[in-house]
């Protein structure tokens, strides 16, 4: 066999193999058309081929960055998953990549990037942790940057910030798609058949983010949940095909469940405060101190000596130097 | 000797001996002062040399013109005069911060027994100034930056720049102004310049972005000034609900425009004036040097004041236009009339008389107004200067029209049709004044004529600007 | 306006027939119309026609701007303005007028994700080679949309708008693509809409839908413009029954309406029949 092709992508965690959508589908994939792929799981963009992840670095055309690149060039290599569909299933398969491009990735990015609370609470935090120092203080930034901007371009808009109407139009269209997904996949197991093609595989890198990743406000996870099929769909091609991850995340994260985390937080929060309201008022009081606004005299020896009638003398010298 | 420092016009000398004629009599002459007057202003004088200290990067021959004069003093009041006169208009050139005038007997070889040497003492402003500002205006707010190179390349340019940065929108505006060496009434100035502006009354949007320039010069009494201006013009809806005659005008559109303006201006202030009068005509001239807009536009201004008894003062004034598209393009909304408000017809709320559409005002082709108002003293503030001169009450009647040329039926139709369904208002209020450019107005209005699609703002109405009817 | 706003004056709008005189607005037909908005306008007309809703259609050098969202068409109804297809089905619907009521929910999924395919492909590749092929850019594209505007502003209103556009072809990762490239995927979608047809009459056998709709416009603008050459329409040329679909839209439902127009479809910079 050629030497197996190498991929880099965003490493996982929650119990997933990978935390980025496009990682996922891309591993999804190479697992149901048996691709044996080298996986470099890192949390450095920058150290792959490409300065995107996932990246695939092949011998022959350089290294390849969108999924379906990716796709196209395993399927070159006869790792093809969507073998045994028919043509108008791989037509049917055209059409909903569309519809989850067009319908679920806006409202992904803005449940991940955009809307504040999930932003600052998981995507940053999780990026932050994880990505290497020294970039783990502007990537995240410049990754919302980016996402924003992609955001912005496909939908059209000049004027994009995280506000109600931007919100419920996205979700609508994203609730819409999830709908019709799980109307499309009725009770099957996967979409065409018994056996997964390549639109499981975005699927099920579009969803199991959201299945699995806990977020603050996450009205995208209730509609999901409610929609069990696709549900299980999600856990399936877990449980069958990255049962690694399943027991490496034995409920590590289940700790930063909303309430505990703002437990967490709220001692930490209190210290946060005191000590920076301590730090403020000696900085101010030094401040006074070394210009001569306030000077501590030396009358303390003199007090001590002196009868009563000087105590009031000293006590007035210091009014006089305020 | 002695030497005196004429700072300001004073007839007498102010301190020291007196002028002696000889650079060697060091006597010190008792004289009464009225023979020492007597003597200086029968003296002949001859001013034979005038320096510059304090020059760096001014050019010369620009300051030759504005102290021309004082070579023709003939004695020594005169010069006085003259130099006092020419440090006035050295000041008025804007590039320097202060002018002390110098005069001194002669010195040298050459000096006349009763020569006399003046020296301009000046200091330059600096290179370059800046200011800060931040302003809080409807719901926006903003940081203005300005940068001012006054006197550039040594002849009285002057070169500005100002950025506006708000929350809602951001304008630029960057100026070169430039004066005839030796008139200054004459000028050219180049602007370029983003502005964006929001108009709630009409539901619309504005961002212009321009480049003109223009030339300024004085005919007689006359101050006309001849500009060509090109803007690149971005109309936008404000809001969704905005009416669909006013989302027809939405886009770009390029104006390129000649026009001419007069301005004849006798009166003694430009706020709350005592007497004089003031007429302005401007013309506009749109289409026939490229762009898309084409139309001939006029427009006029008078204002006549007139003292009365007791300090107060009858002030009439009269507007008017005329928009003419040329070709069969409808004309702009950004092009038009608008008329009412506190600084037009009051009574009326901002811009909201005459045609519009669903709420939106879309201004008119022709428009007059009219006022006549009294000024008075306030009546409890007997005292004569202070804090109260700068308040007056004021009893207004207002009256204007506004309408389109759209009926094709010749000019007489459209005159009677201005005539018709005329709104006026009538009331009383204060003026507040507020330095010589700007005046704050509080009135209680009674609007009346008023027509159905108007909007009125009867009772109290507060104004503040710089140009009112 | 917000959702809520939205929902409450389509409700009162849906209580309202659909009036005489409803207008769908477009670029200049002649001079500045691109492929791309021709497409959507010829989807939308195609649509009302279907649903048996009468509407007049407007040109107007700046109906862009006009649109609430920037894009065209856009229909008058009443003092209601909508744009874009999607919203406009939606219009209709609240006014009781549906072509998709008749279909299951599978078929429902199936007609929307066929319509993002369109929109997700064709009307890509058609911006792409509008904006991003330099020689149709620089021959076609630039001088139509800039010729309702005098010199300077045309200039900076094409190459301002080639610039917005590139940025959005390359957030969305066509930036990196060939021409040939852009074919092969034009090819792609042709095929899918191929399989998918197959040898019905439309979409959902009987009866024409909005996906219909939004085929038609978009192939039939395709095969019958003018560019730079002529390898876009020869891909659609390849799909037979693509062809009898639009050549039976097109009988259905335009011709009986304009009887002079029938012929003239192929000038050197129509854009479309001249409806």
């Amino acid at each position: 066999m050629a030497d197996p092709l190498e991929l880099y992508c965003w490493k996982g965690d929650w119990g997933l193999p990978s935390v980025d959508s496009d990682s996922l589908t891309v591993l999804a994939y190479a697992k149901f058309a048996g691709a044996p792929l080298k996986v470099h799981k890192i949390a450095n963009p920058w150290r792959s081929p490409t300065g995107s992840l996932p990246a695939l670095k092949t011998r022959e055309e350089g290294s390849l960055s969108q999924p379906s690149k990716i796709i196209i060039h395993l399927r070159k290599q006869k790792y093809n998953a969507d073998y045994d569909l028919s043509a108008k299933e791989g037509a049917d398969t055209l059409a909903f990549i569309s519809l989850l491009e067009e319908k679920m990735l806006p409202a992904l990015i803005y449940a991940f990037w955009l809307d504040s609370k999930n932003y600052v609470d998981v995507t940053r935090r999780w990026y932050a942790e994880n990505i290497s120092f020294p970039f783990n203080f502007f990537l995240p930034n410049r990754m919302h940057g980016q996402q924003l901007e992609r955001l912005r371009l496909v939908r059209g808009d000049s004027g994009l910030e995280p506000g109600d109407d931007i919100e419920k139009e996205l979700y609508r269209d994203a609730l819409e798609c999830m709908t019709l997904l799980s109307q499309r996949l009725g009770s099957h197991k996967f979409f065409f058949g018994d056996s997964p093609s390549s639109l499981d595989a975005y699927v099920f890198g579009y969803l199991a983010p959201l299945v699995k990743i806990k977020l603050p406000s996450g009205k995208l996870q209730q509609h999901l949940n409610s929609l069990d099929n696709l549900r299980h769909f999600c856990t399936n091609i877990l449980t069958l095909y990255f049962p690694a991850e399943g027991r490496e995340a034995p409920s590590r994260k289940m700790s930063s469940q909303p309430d505990a985390g703002d437990f967490d937080n709220e001692p930490n929060k209190r210290r946060n405060q005191v000590l920076s309201v301590l730090v403020a008022l000696g900085a101010m009081l030094g401040y006074a101190i070394l210009t001569g606004i306030v000077s501590i005299q030396r009358v303390h020896q003199e007090a001590l000596e002196s009868s009563e009638g000087h105590g009031n003398h000293s006590h007035d010298s210091e009014e006089e130097d305020e | 000797m002695g030497t005196v420092h004429a700072r300001s016009l004073d007839p007498l000398p102010m301190h020291g001996p007196e002028l002696g004629i000889h650079t060697d009599d060091v006597e010190v002459v008792d004289v009464e002062p009225r023979t020492k007057q007597e003597i200086l202003e029968n003296k002949d004088v001859v001013v034979q040399h005038v320096h510059f200290d304090g020059l760096g990067r001014t050019k010369e021959d620009i300051l030759g013109y504005e102290i021309a004069d004082v070579f023709n003093a003939k004695n020594f009041i005169d010069v006085m005069q003259k130099s006092h006169q020419a440090r006035q208009k050295l000041l008025r050139l804007g590039i320097f911060r202060e002018v002390e005038v110098v005069i001194d007997t002669s010195q040298g070889k050459d000096a006349l027994p009763n020569g006399l040497d003046i020296t301009f003492e000046v200091v330059e402003l600096r290179r370059m100034t800046g200011s800060y500002n931040t302003m809080v205006g409807n719901n926006e707010g903003s940081m203005v930056l300005g940068l001012k190179l006054p006197n550039l390349l040594g002849r009285a340019e002057k070169l500005t720049f100002q950025f506006s940065y708000g929350t809602k929108e951001t304008s630029y505006g960057l100026s070169f102004f430039k004066p005839q060496p030796g008139h200054f009434e004459r000028s050219f100035s180049l602007n370029l310049y983003k502005v964006t502006g929001q108009f709630p009354w009409s539901s619309l949007r504005e961002t212009d972005r321009g480049f003109s320039t223009d030339f300024n010069f004085p005919i007689w009494k006359t101050n006309h000034t001849l500009k060509w201006e090109g803007v690149w013009r971005e109309l936008g809806c404000l809001a969704r609900t905005t009416s669909f005659a006013v989302r027809e005008e939405s886009g770009h559109t390029l104006k390129s425009s000649l026009s001419h303006a007069m301005v004849i201006d006798t009166r003694n202030s430009a706020i709350l004036p005592k007497k004089g009068a003031l007429l302005k005509i401007n013309q506009e001239l749109a289409g026939y040097t490229g762009g898309d807009a084409s139309f001939l536009k006029e427009d006029f201004e008078l204002q006549l004041n007139k003292q009365l008894i007791f300090n107060s003062v009858l002030s009439a004034s009269l507007w008017g236009g005329l928009l003419l598209p040329i070709g069969d393009k409808p004309t702009s909304i950004a092009d038009r009339f608008y008329l009412g408000g506190p600084t037009s017809v009051r009574g009326f709320s901002m811009y909201s008389i005459g045609p519009q559409s669903e709420g939106d005002y879309l201004g008119g082709e022709a428009y007059w107004a009219g006022g006549v108002h009294l000024y008075t003293p306030l009546p409890f503030w007997p005292a004569q200067g202070g804090f109260g001169d700068l308040f007056r009450t004021h009893f207004f009647l207002n009256a204007g029209n506004l309408c389109n040329l759209n009926y094709g039926e010749g000019p007489r139709a459209h005159l009677q049709k201005l005539a018709e369904c005329i709104r006026w208002s009538y009331g009383a209020g204060i003026v507040l004044r507020l330095g010589n450019i700007a005046r704050l107005e509080l009135n209680y209005c009674i609007p009346m004529g008023v027509q159905s699609g108007d909007r009125i703002c009867d009772g109290v109405q507060f104004g503040a600007g710089i140009r009112f009817l | 306006m917000s959702l809520a706003a939205e929902a409450f004056v389509s409700q009162i709008a849906a209580a309202e027939p659909w009036p005489e005189n409803a207008t769908l607005y477009q670029p200049l037909k002649d001079d500045q119309i691109l492929l791309s908005d021709c497409a959507s306008s010829l989807a939308v007309q195609a649509y009302l026609r279907m649903c048996n809703l009468p509407v007049q259609v407007s040109c107007r050098a700046n109906a862009e701007y006009m649109s609430p969202s920037g894009k065209v068409p856009f229909i008058q109804v009443g003092n209601q303005v909508i744009s874009e297809l999607g919203p406009i089905v939606q219009f209709t619907k609240a006014k009781g007028h549906s072509l998709s009521d008749g279909l299951d929910d599978v078929q429902k999924a199936e007609m929307k994700a066929y319509m993002e395919l369109v929109n997700n492909m064709l009307l890509t590749a058609e911006l792409y080679i509008q904006w991003c092929d330099e020689s149709t850019a620089a021959e076609i594209t630039r001088p139509r949309y800039s010729s309702p505007y005098s010199w300077p502003l045309n200039q900076i209103l094409a190459y301002q708008k080639q610039w917005e556009v590139r940025r959005k072809i390359n957030a969305i990762g066509w930036g990196g693509k060939t021409l040939e490239q852009v074919y092969e995927d034009v090819s792609q979608c042709c095929q899918a809409l191929s399989q998918r047809l197959g040898t019905q009459p439309y979409f959902f056998n009987k009866h024409p839908t909005e996906l219909d709709a939004l085929v038609f416009g978009h192939l039939f603008t395709i095969l019958t413009t003018q560019l730079t050459s002529d390898e876009l329409s020869g891909r659609i040329k390849n799909y037979s029954n693509l062809l009898s679909f639009c050549r039976r839209i097109e009988q259905n439902y335009f011709e009986e309406h304009d009887r002079d127009s029938a012929g003239s479809s192929s000038s050197r910079f129509s854009k479309g029949p001249s409806l």
